[in-house]
């Protein structure tokens, strides 16, 4: 059970850091081709929106992927100085924490992106419907959160201590 | 209970124990934040203050910025061009006493003229260098501490991320603050140098002789920085004449690297995959400490505990430059004890309104912030550049790492006093910017 939702929870994080990636590189291109163009023609329309919008979706896809790589940096001077066992408790407790506040905000930026959904609201210069976006860091959430189930149940199921 | 108990109990007790508990500092910030806020106002507004504050920080236009010249930092690390740096600082100054680390030094300040993390810079000028002065038997005293404190520059050289962090949290101008880094970044880079000098004075087995080149060598490995020096030159320059904003600058900055790597043929599929993922890990981890630093400023100001610390400090019968310097001494003190990057997003949003409120300079203040945050990254045991040294050159033992950077550390707080008594080092480039 554990090892299928940890291959699922792998192949959505690397589905979804891909996706950071190829939204990085547009960021790059969208950027230059605007200069380009500012400077030859005229400007694109509504980059400022877009790129803020593609920077969101650049972090919330690339969450669970660097966590799952302890790629956030933390503190691990006290906890390495335990035993095995209480680091495993300790881990424990984190990743239960993380996995809570992941999920209530995962839960309420959903809800928010339902209510722009509903209301109609558009972005100010390009007037287009920017919910899905919203729903995209709602999903990083919720992805960051499976990473921490998975590390939660390692600890209590296989009584492993994730690699830090 | 009293707000300002309540943030007492939330700073001290949640937060410590989270980050004991080994809970990335960001998530930590955040959980803190949120729970406050939910003692202070209401769990419905905290529920709401989370999910606005991670949508819109994520969102936020100014911070892309970030990715871009993470990622420019990255295809530089890939691309050869500090190789090319440090070949032509080695044919200058390489036959002096000690002259492969002041070498290092020269190429750390030009390719961290291009790179803005200290630890990428550490790592590339290491994986440079180290042989190199391991090959003319240098002192691993001299060469691991030059390497570790060598990356340092990279994050008060602009572009520096850190930099873009405190311009972002302080609301402060990043073109502004970039430019005030520049004299402080060849100040620091003068004081190693010298630093270097010393050591290899007193004790000249340190760093011995390198073979001399001839002039004509000398002037053929010139063409060696120009293209690093171009990058920086249209980044900045750029910047400082308003044609690009900051994020417009990391793309342009991103494409020209990109094409330098490519027509060096160094590029390989691999590191150009690679860059992207370190990008991707680095910025996300960048994203989170705002954003968590954010959330938790929020229930900090519900608390009215940076407010009341300013007023408080303004109130004590001492100069500006008493609280200056104690504050100076936190973070020197959060610097050894948890990461550099973390403990300033934590704390700036209590230590910079107490800066603003004693008069200082707020870019002024954002560079002395920046270099002291950067000692963080080479005082042990968490300092991040000694590990990287370690990594690459796994026969020095640590504790010969921890000693070598004492002298640079020295050179470091040095550079700090200067600038505290010559502001104008910071603000003269600024200054020149309407």
């Amino acid at each position: 059970m554990v090892s299928y939702l940890e291959k699922m929870s792998i192949f959505l994080n690397k589905l979804l850091f891909g996706f950071a990636g190829i939204t990085l590189i547009g960021m790059v291109l969208l950027t230059c081709t605007n200069i380009f163009l500012r400077c030859v023609w005229l400007p694109i329309k509504g980059v400022y929106e877009f790129m803020g919008f593609f920077g969101a979706m650049v972090t919330a896809f690339a969450l669970g992927y660097t966590q799952m790589k302890r790629g956030h940096v933390g503190i691990d001077i006290v906890v390495n100085q335990f035993s095995a066992r209480t680091q495993g408790i300790l881990n424990g407790i984190n990743y239960f924490i993380c996995m809570v506040f992941f999920a209530l905000a995962g839960y309420q930026i959903a809800v928010w992106g339902t209510t722009i959904w509903r209301t109609g609201e558009v972005t100010e210069t390009l007037r287009i419907i920017f919910y899905p976006f919203i729903y995209g860091v709602a999903l990083g959430c919720f992805i960051l959160c499976m990473v921490f189930l998975v590390d939660l149940l390692k600890v209590l199921v296989e009584k492993k201590v994730p690699d830090r | 209970m009293n707000p300002v108990l309540v943030g007492v109990i939330g700073i001290l007790i949640l937060l410590l124990i989270l980050f004991f508990l080994g809970m990335p500092v960001g998530f930590a910030m955040a959980v803190v934040g949120f729970c406050g806020f939910c003692y202070m106002v209401s769990f419905k507004a905290a529920l709401n203050m989370v999910a606005t504050d991670v949508w819109t920080t994520f969102s936020q236009f100014g911070l892309t910025v970030i990715p871009l010249f993470v990622l420019m930092g990255y295809l530089a690390f890939n691309s050869g061009i500090a190789e090319r740096l440090y070949n032509t600082a080695y044919k200058w100054v390489g036959h002096w006493p000690g002259g492969l680390a002041i070498a290092t030094i020269g190429a750390d300040e030009l390719f961290a003229a291009i790179c803005g993390s200290n630890t990428a810079t550490a790592a590339t000028m290491g994986a440079v260098a180290l042989p190199q002065m391991e090959k003319y038997h240098y002192d691993p005293r001299l060469s691991s501490g030059t390497v570790a404190t060598g990356g340092t520059l990279g994050t008060v050289m602009p572009p520096s991320v850190v930099i873009i962090v405190i311009g972002l949290q302080t609301e402060q101008s990043i073109v502004k603050l970039f430019l005030g880094g520049i004299l402080p970044a060849i100040l620091m880079g003068i004081l190693f140098v010298l630093t270097i000098l010393v050591l290899c004075r007193l004790r000249p087995d340190f760093g011995p002789v390198g073979p001399r080149t001839s002039f004509k060598e000398k002037i053929g490995s010139l063409p060696g920085v120009m293209e690093a020096i171009a990058i920086f030159v249209l980044v900045i320059g750029g910047l400082f004449f308003g044609l690009f904003t900051p994020t417009e600058a990391g793309a342009v900055g991103v494409f020209c690297t990109f094409i330098v790597s490519l027509a060096s043929r160094r590029l390989t599929w691999k590191a150009f995959t690679n860059s992207i993922v370190e990008t991707l890990k680095i910025s996300c981890m960048v994203f989170v400490l705002v954003t968590g630093a954010i959330i938790f400023g929020r229930f900090l100001a519900v608390t009215r505990i940076p407010f009341l610390v300013a007023d408080f400090a303004t109130s004590l019968p001492v100069p500006p430059f008493v609280i200056l310097a104690f504050v100076l001494l936190i973070y020197l003190i959060g610097g050894c004890v948890m990461d550099a990057l973390g403990f300033l997003v934590l704390t700036i949003p209590i230590f910079f309104p107490l800066g603003i409120a004693f008069g200082f300079d707020p870019i002024w203040y954002g560079i002395i912030l920046t270099m002291v945050t950067t000692l963080g990254a080479i005082t042990p045991p968490v300092g991040i550049n000694l590990y990287v040294v370690k990594a690459l050159a796994p026969k020095v033992d640590i504790g010969t790492i921890f000693k070598s950077v004492s002298f640079f550390v020295v050179a470091s707080i040095i550079s700090i006093i200067i600038l505290i008594i010559f502001p104008q080092i910071v603000l003269v480039i600024p200054g020149m910017v309407r």
